[in-house]
């Protein structure tokens, strides 16, 4: 389903190369749920917008779906970001002057989708996440949590053959976030693709399989050392 | 793209679609009756007089220690004085021909009465108003006038009469407008009016094509084409003569008139401003009309200028604001375009909304100053090339700032800030 080999993504200014990834290798199997993890400023964010196509890479090979989109142009990496990929940011991204529906139904609309469809979609993807009842309420009237099954109702409703999910309880309290939390694992055990970006162990724990990801690379836990002491760290802030 | 969903976002920024909708509406209502005001100014100042303009010249000047024209005696040495200066400038070389006249079209010196078909008529319940020309049987060929009935003037028809004199003329030579304001059958040719509320019949003799009436005020517009000529010589201690040169001379012979009067008779005054050329005349007569056009086109366009960017800035505004919610659309999936559509649709709906309410207050404003200025009835075609106009310039404003929100990437949606 996505597949990264040799990936490389550099920054470069004036006077100084930075490697967010470097040598970055990953292979996510249809139907599975994995959790990438790692300290801040990794990398896993960068892999994320990469794995999203929202942002492109210097180096190396990604294929998503058994598609080659190393060269695509940005009209084309549009069309797969709406088709094939659902996207489940930390802050929602809700558009705050549209309400639930009109929401749900934006990258239905950018599909072409015809107006009954959409709607059937739309009413269907928010049944889902239980809240059909709050199709007309405004971002604004919603609980966090409300708000975040909103925005995994809108990643659904196009029936996405990949959940990129960034931080998906990280403005959450504890009982929201596990809400959310359960939500995925249901959406995951009905079939989806999930690839979820956290620093939470404990959510982490969660998933089928973690990938651990330090100074921009896929580590392997138990033979590099780097890990032990960023991932304690992350434990203790999570824990503090 | 759908209207709903962006009808429903922009009623929540209400205060800013209601401000540069009404601002467009503005626009449009003042645009649209300047430009219909200007373009009825440019239509009055290319407006043909009715004469031979590229030949004509006008002298006007006065003699010092004339007589006061009160005698008989006075009057034909006036008279006499006059001549004196025709057959002087007729003798000139490159002098077609020439005339005495009181007026010129365009000239700001007009004498203007009325005409009746009935004796005695009060002057303001005449058939007609009219602007009177008085010259000799030279006046026609001088202005370059086309004879269309009729005929013109000969040497017995011409008299002479101090400027208090009331008599009124035995013949006369109408325009075709005036004839047939006065004889819509068209049978005017041989017909006796009666000028001023005159007691007195002037017959008319003659017909000619178009001669505009000096005055280019708009209380002349009713009657702009309606004038009569008079075969009189006018005399007065000043006398005004319009002169006809052979084409391409005008510019020698202005130059030398002065030399020639002053060689008849140097007792009088003649300034920089006494020998005037017809294009002269016409330039001051529409100066004001001209400036005016000048300063409301001027006016025009920075009302435009400032509706451009009202829009630039208001757009700017809100892309600057939806910054990330841009990112998050291209991140579910919109393409640049679609962002550079969804403004332009945006602009659109607004700039539509504007210019709907810019119509009716276009229309309503024409109405008002056509009941307090006289002005005409402004054609549906304005405000249709207004709402072009307007719709055009909000999408040209808008597309810099919509294309700079669909440079907006869509990496946005994942950035905390």
């Amino acid at each position: 389903m996505l597949k990264m080999t040799h990936l490389s993504k550099v920054y470069r200014t004036e006077v100084v190369e930075t490697y967010a990834l470097r040598d970055f290798n990953i292979d996510v199997k249809e139907g599975e749920f994995v959790a990438v993890t790692g300290p801040s400023g990794s990398g896993k964010t960068t892999f994320l917008t990469i794995a999203g196509l929202l942002e492109t890479f210097t180096g190396g090979t990604y294929h998503l779906d058994n598609l080659d989109v190393s060269n695509l142009d940005d009209n084309a990496r549009s069309k797969i970001r709406n088709e094939k990929i659902g996207f489940i940011f930390q802050a929602f991204n809700l558009i705050p002057d549209l309400n639930v529906f009109d929401n749900v139904e934006v990258p239905l609309r950018y599909r072409g989708m015809k107006a009954p469809e959409r709607k059937e979609r739309i009413m269907g993807a928010l049944e889902r996440v239980g809240l059909a009842s709050r199709a007309k309420h405004y971002p604004a009237e919603l609980s966090g949590g409300q708000q975040q099954r909103v925005a995994i109702a809108r990643a659904l409703a196009g029936s996405p053959r990949l959940l990129l999910a960034d931080e998906p309880t990280g403005n959450l309290d504890t009982q929201m976030a596990r809400g959310v939390m359960e939500l995925l694992e249901e959406i995951h055990r009905d079939g989806a693709t999930i690839v979820m970006v956290t620093h939470d162990p404990e959510l982490a724990a969660r998933a089928q399989r973690n990938v651990h990801v330090i100074d921009g690379q896929v580590v392997d836990l138990a033979e590099d050392p780097r890990f032990h002491t960023a991932y304690a760290a992350a434990a203790g802030q999570v824990r503090g | 793209m759908s209207l709903p969903p962006m009808i429903a976002a922009l009623r929540k920024h209400k205060a800013g679609v209601v401000l540069i909708a009404l601002q467009i509406a503005l626009t449009l209502a003042i645009v649209c009756n300047a430009v219909f005001i200007i373009y009825a100014r440019i239509q009055n100042v290319q407006r043909r007089t009715g004469l031979d303009e590229t030949n004509l010249f006008l002298v006007t000047q006065q003699w010092v220690g004339a007589p006061s024209g009160d005698s008989p005696a006075d009057l034909e040495k006036l008279d006499t004085m006059l001549r004196e200066d025709l057959n002087a400038l007729g003798s000139m070389p490159g002098v077609e021909s020439v005339t005495p006249v009181n007026s010129v079209p365009l000239f700001p010196s007009s004498w203007n009465g009325s005409e009746s078909l009935k004796p005695g008529t009060d002057m303001r319940a005449g058939n007609a108003r009219t602007t009177f020309y008085f010259g000799d049987e030279q006046l026609l060929k001088t202005f370059g006038l086309h004879l269309v009935a009729g005929r013109n003037f000969t040497a017995a028809d011409v008299a002479h009469k101090a400027l208090r004199d009331s008599s009124e003329p035995n013949v006369i030579i109408v325009t075709k407008p005036l004839a047939d304001k006065l004889f819509p059958q068209g049978d005017a040719l041989g017909k006796a009016i009666y000028l001023d509320g005159s007691n007195t019949p002037s017959t008319i003799v003659g017909e000619v094509e178009r001669l505009q009436v000096p005055s280019v005020g708009s209380w002349a517009s009713s009657f702009v084409w309606n004038s009569t000529i008079a075969p009189l010589r006018m005399n007065s201690n000043f006398s005004r003569y319009a002169v006809r040169t052979k084409p391409g001379r005008l510019e020698a012979v202005m130059r030398a008139v002065p030399s020639k009067l002053y060689a008849v008779n140097a007792m009088r005054v003649l300034d920089d401003d006494s020998v005037k050329s017809f294009k002269d005349i016409r330039a001051e007569a529409y100066r004001a009309d001209i400036g005016m056009a000048v300063l409301m086109g001027v006016i025009c366009l920075i009302l435009l200028a400032v509706t451009a960017a009202g829009i630039v800035g208001l757009t700017s505004f809100w892309v600057g604001q939806r910054h990330r919610q841009i990112g998050v659309r291209r991140a579910l999936g919109a393409r640049k375009i679609d962002i550079l559509h969804y403004f332009q649709m945006e602009n659109l709906m607004i700039a539509g909304g504007g210019a709907l309410v810019g119509i009716v207050l276009a229309v309503a404003l024409n109405r008002v100053l056509m009941s307090k200025f006289e002005m005409q009835s402004m054609p549906a075609y304005y405000v249709l090339a207004g709402l072009a106009v307007v719709v055009a310039l909000g999408q040209i404003a808008v597309f810099v700032p919509a294309r700079r929100a669909s440079n907006v990437p869509p990496v946005v949606a994942t950035r905390s800030v």
